[in-house]
């Protein structure tokens, strides 16, 4: 295929694997091919469900006990590893050569050992030396990593380890025995943006300076844009597109890439509608036709449904599997292509307004919000004395890592918590305390909220049909039961369901056909705000897009008001008219959308801003990380303050910093 | 452009034009087939041991219920007869007779009948309350206090000295006996269940269900126990045998059932009075109460197991 002298220190052929999943046969791999050069980074990217972990996981020998690989072969190094039988001929390989480094720090770690030890264990397993050079040897290594004090923390047990850390730790027992292959599964995908920043950069310097080769798998296309030199993009089961980085962002030539690039939050124009991507990803149980793409795919082809493509070489680095890069389909191609480059060219010229903030009303008044809770005997401030206003028909969005409080101050507004500090005013109207029952069925009417975990949202024990008209159960918002049933039917009607699914039990749909029940159980309701708690984050790249948009419809048919919760700040920024920072229970700043972007001035928002991975490998990695350390401010003597500095720019900080940040400012 | 691996199969270029979106194939996934239920039963059913356990128990329920419509046979009757006490397992009587000449076999199935219907009441009752009391536990953090309180004193003192006790005071009947078991088993019950009702009420659904509004009440029966109900058989299962072997203890330590009453428990207790010489007459009923019990916990920490999602491979 390829005339290159260098020859892959990993070569995949045509590899099959399938899983006996309760009876049923799932081909989660379906002839997979894949050439990993030495020293390079390479990134499978997919959806969950596309096969990319169980793919590399046959690398190594680790398919869980009902998967085998029934086709193709793995080389490394020329040897053909589906030939080994015994665990012993894998342990060869498997930590020594090819190193491999999970999702989760936290499974890969013995909790009861030091990590110190574990590593070192590694290291004497593997070549045999005496416990003090492996201990000398495993501080070298931390040191590597960027541990500070390795010394110490050689006898510190994992959970004394934050969650970037631990996942450092992780890294490094991987790397002790200098393998010449890492494999990296998500592992950043558990982690908050500024930590996971600083492993991608860990991972590229640690590359470099190893000369290992590096495949990563992500579901993420702007870490991939950080990360790699080549990528692999894989639908289901398949690799679907291969080239280097700049060829997969900037010529895309597979349909499914270029809409899942088209499909990104990050790229679109805020107030146009994104593209998206239709439907949900293959069934692999059943036998797939054709180009597994096609049923999605709008502008798919006759033949695409009949024969499945061949690869198709587009230069020496880029390859695909789509027919249209047959010269039959050159017409075709051109076509879509011209089509296309239209479409772009027509969204962009059309600016749209921005929120009019003048004669807004305020729907919703947090003024000194407090929310604790008993921990340990202790009191945990989760939200710590949060004002803020939300306008009539605004987005404003929440931003902030895990634990900041972002979701606690979303259910303290539904009044999740019997007791709170503070006031909430809704139109008006108090709404914290004890309230009427007739208050309450109001309140429950107008403000609804929609939850971020598809799976753990819906009741899995009852039928759609429940599902969605609980609301209207509890207040008998229906005079008959036809009337019930039409409301129902018309709602799902309204999130792209088809009414015919109310007789089907949650278990039996995809993540975003769940979230979208989700969605319709609270418009059921008619609301006029919503909370919406991170509703993409848990879902794939080519849901997102749909939900984005179908949020967006709701607004603007509707009339809604939204308060966006969210820990991407780059999503965010497509959805969003405010956008307010939040870190470990307070309100740090909060601004216009534009602003934020153009003129962050809390050192936590520029260190958010400089973490997110951008989709596009020419501006990734260009700005410099910065980090956030909240022992700079000194707030001892000089008290912190909630201050607008500029109209509709709010920010947290004392008399000193507030100069400081007018200056910024040029004011 | 080059081209791998040219199919032989010879191109339409026809078919290299658009197709029909179609919205609903797009759609078309059936993502999981998985359904609890159905998981669980062919995970339970998948041993061979347990369908024949199940068949057994089934067997033996029925046929200690229809017992006496096949068979005329009294299991009070006593003879006079010098002949008919203490007979040797026969055709006619299957196992023996006892030092009255009442007919063993008859007897150990009208026995096991009451112990059934034991086992059974306790269990509704146990589980039942306990579930009620344990979704108000769940609920309800001021009851953590008391209700650990009045957990620990009834589960740290002994069972039987509890049961001997409660069985003393009253007069020994069926109702005493329910009673003085079924006053203990349901807070243990309670607890278990307390715990887990604790690990789901603050999942996503559960809030859900409360942004719209909906009642407590309506959230524990239709969130709640719907998610739970596979441990609630479990426990029943599990009660069944407990309570059956509970009577027997009791009267074999003689302040179970009146003397006259047929019971396991019973039977047993007279046959140990002539074991030297016969043993066979407490024995065979012993079987008989150990095929029940033994088939109980097997096929209720099977159903455990196969209630378990983690297990649904």
């Amino acid at each position: 295929m390829e005339n290159n002298q260098k020859t892959p220190i990993l070569r995949a052929q045509n590899v099959e694997i399938k899983f006996d999943l309760r009876g049923k046969i799932l081909t989660a791999v379906r002839g997979a091919s894949i050439e990993l050069y030495e020293g390079e980074t390479l990134a499978i990217v997919g959806e969950s469900g596309s096969g990319k972990s169980v793919f590399t996981k046959s690398f190594i020998g680790m398919l869980d006990k009902n998967g085998k690989v029934t086709g193709g072969q793995v080389f490394f190094r020329d040897e053909d590893m589906m030939k080994y039988t015994t665990e012993a001929e894998w342990l060869k390989v498997r930590g020594k050569r090819i190193a491999m480094v999970f999702q989760d720090p936290m499974t890969s770690l013995n909790p009861v050992r030091t990590i110190g030890e574990q590593i070192a264990e590694v290291i004497i397993w593997h070549f045999k030396v005496s416990h003090a050079e492996a201990k000398k040897e495993t501080i070298e290594i931390l040191k590597k990593v960027g541990i500070p004090n390795a010394e110490t923390r050689y006898h510190q047990y994992p959970h004394e380890f934050s969650g970037g850390m631990r996942q450092r730790v992780v890294i490094a027992a991987a790397i002790a025995c200098r393998p010449e292959i890492m494999i990296c599964d998500e592992p950043t995908t558990a982690l908050d943006v500024t930590v996971q920043a600083q492993i991608i950069q860990l991972i590229r310097d640690l590359q470099k300076e190893l000369n290992m080769s590096v495949i990563y798998i992500t579901h993420d296309l702007g870490v991939v844009a950080n990360v790699a030199e080549k990528v692999a993009v894989m639908y289901a089961g398949q690799i679907v597109e291969c080239g280097t980085v700049h060829e997969i962002f900037h010529e895309p030539v597979h349909p499914y890439t270029k809409a899942l690039l088209r499909s990104l939050p990050q790229l679109g124009i805020r107030g146009h509608e994104l593209y998206s991507i239709k439907g949900t990803p293959p069934n692999l149980f059943k036998e797939i036709k054709g180009d597994a793409f096609a049923p999605r795919n709008p502008d798919a082809m006759d033949i695409d449904f009949e024969e499945e493509p061949p690869v198709f070489q587009v230069s020496p680095t880029h390859y695909a599997k789509t027919w249209l890069l047959h010269p039959y389909a050159k017409e075709y191609a051109a076509q879509i292509q011209e089509r296309d480059r239209k479409r772009s060219e027509e969204a962009a010229a059309k600016p749209v307004d921005a929120f009019d903030y003048s004669n807004a009303e305020k729907l919703l008044e947090i003024k000194n919000l407090s929310v604790s809770f008993k921990a340990r005997g202790g009191k945990f401030k989760a939200v710590d004395n949060v004002s803020f206003d939300i306008y009539k028909g605004e987005t404003l969005s929440l931003v902030g890592e895990s634990g900041s409080g972002k979701t606690t101050i979303g259910r303290a507004i539904m009044r999740i918590y019997d007791k709170v500090e503070g006031d909430i005013f809704f139109d008006g109207e108090k709404i914290t305390g004890k309230q009427t029952k007739q208050k309450m069925k109001e309140l429950h009417m107008k403000m609804q909220m929609f939850f971020q975990d598809p799976m753990a949202s819906l009741n899995e024990r009852a039928k759609v049909d429940y599902i969605i008209s609980e609301g209207l159960h509890n207040y008998h918002l229906f005079d008959h039961e036809k009337g019930r049933k039409e409301k129902v039917a018309n709602i799902m009607r309204e999130v792209g369901l088809s009414p015919d699914f109310a007789s089907r039990f949650p278990h039996e749909f995809s993540g975003g056909q769940r979230q979208r029940i989700g969605i319709a159980r609270s418009l059921v309701m008619e609301p006029e705000f919503v909370v919406a708690d991170e509703p993409i984050s848990a879902l794939d790249v080519s849901i997102r897009a749909q939900i984005i948009n179908l949020l967006n419809r709701l607004r603007q048919e509707r009339d809604l008001t939204y308060l966006f919760i969210a820990h991407d700040l780059s999503v965010v920024r497509f959805i969003s008219d405010r956008i307010a920072v939040i870190t470990k229970g307070k309100i740090v700043e909060l601004a216009d959308c534009d602003e934020l972007f153009a003129h962050p001035l809390h050192p936590y928002t520029k260190a958010l801003l400089s973490a997110i991975p951008y989709p596009d490998p020419d501006v990734a990695g260009r700005n410099e990380l910065l980090t956030y350390d909240p022992s700079m401010h000194d707030y001892d003597v000089d008290g912190p303050v909630w201050e607008e500095i500029v109209p509709g720019h709010y920010i947290l900080g004392n008399q000193k910093e507030l100069d400081g940040y007018r200056r910024e400012l040029g004011l | 452009m080059s081209q791998q691996n040219e199919k032989k199969i010879t191109l339409d270029p026809v078919k290299f034009r658009a197709a029909v979106f179609d919205h609903m194939r797009s759609e078309d996934t059936g993502y999981s087939n998985y359904s609890y239920w159905k998981s669980t039963f062919r995970t339970f059913f998948k041993s061979k041991a347990v369908c024949a356990l199940v068949i057994l128990i089934c067997g033996i329920i029925l046929m200690s219920f229809l017992y006496p419509v096949f068979s005329d046979v009294d299991p009070t009757k006593r003879s006079l007869i010098f002949m008919d006490w203490n007979q040797k397992p026969s055709e006619t009587h299957w196992f023996g007779t006892d030092q009255l000449g009442r007919d063993i076999w008859a007897r150990a199935w009208y026995g096991a009948r009451n112990s059934f219907l034991l086992g059974f009441c306790i269990a509704l009752s146990d589980v039942g309350i306990g579930m009620i009391v344990g979704a108000l536990w769940g609920y309800n953090r001021k009851m953590d206090p008391v209700m650990i309180e009045l957990y620990n004193v009834m589960t740290n003192i002994p069972s039987t000295v509890y049961l001997v006790l409660l069985a003393y005071i009253m007069n020994t009947s069926f109702l005493t006996l329910f009673i003085s078991m079924a006053s203990r088993g349901w807070i243990v019950e309670a607890r278990f269940f307390r715990n887990r009702i604790l690990s789901i009420r603050d999942s996503e659904y559960n809030i859900a269900s409360k942004c719209l509004g909906t009642s407590m009440w309506k959230i524990v029966t239709k969130n709640i126990i719907p998610h739970i109900i596979s441990l609630i058989i479990m426990e029943a299962a599990l009660c069944i045998p407990y309570s059956i072997g509970s009577e027997v203890f009791l009267g074999f330590v003689g302040v179970g059932m009146p003397v006259d009453a047929i019971t396991l428990g019973n039977i047993v207790n007279q046959g140990r009075a002539s074991f030297t010489q016969h043993p066979y007459q407490m024995l065979l009923p012993a079987a008989i109460l150990c095929i029940i019990t033994i088939a109980f916990y097997i096929i209720g920490n099977k159903f455990a197991d196969a209630s378990d999602p983690r297990n649904h491979v």
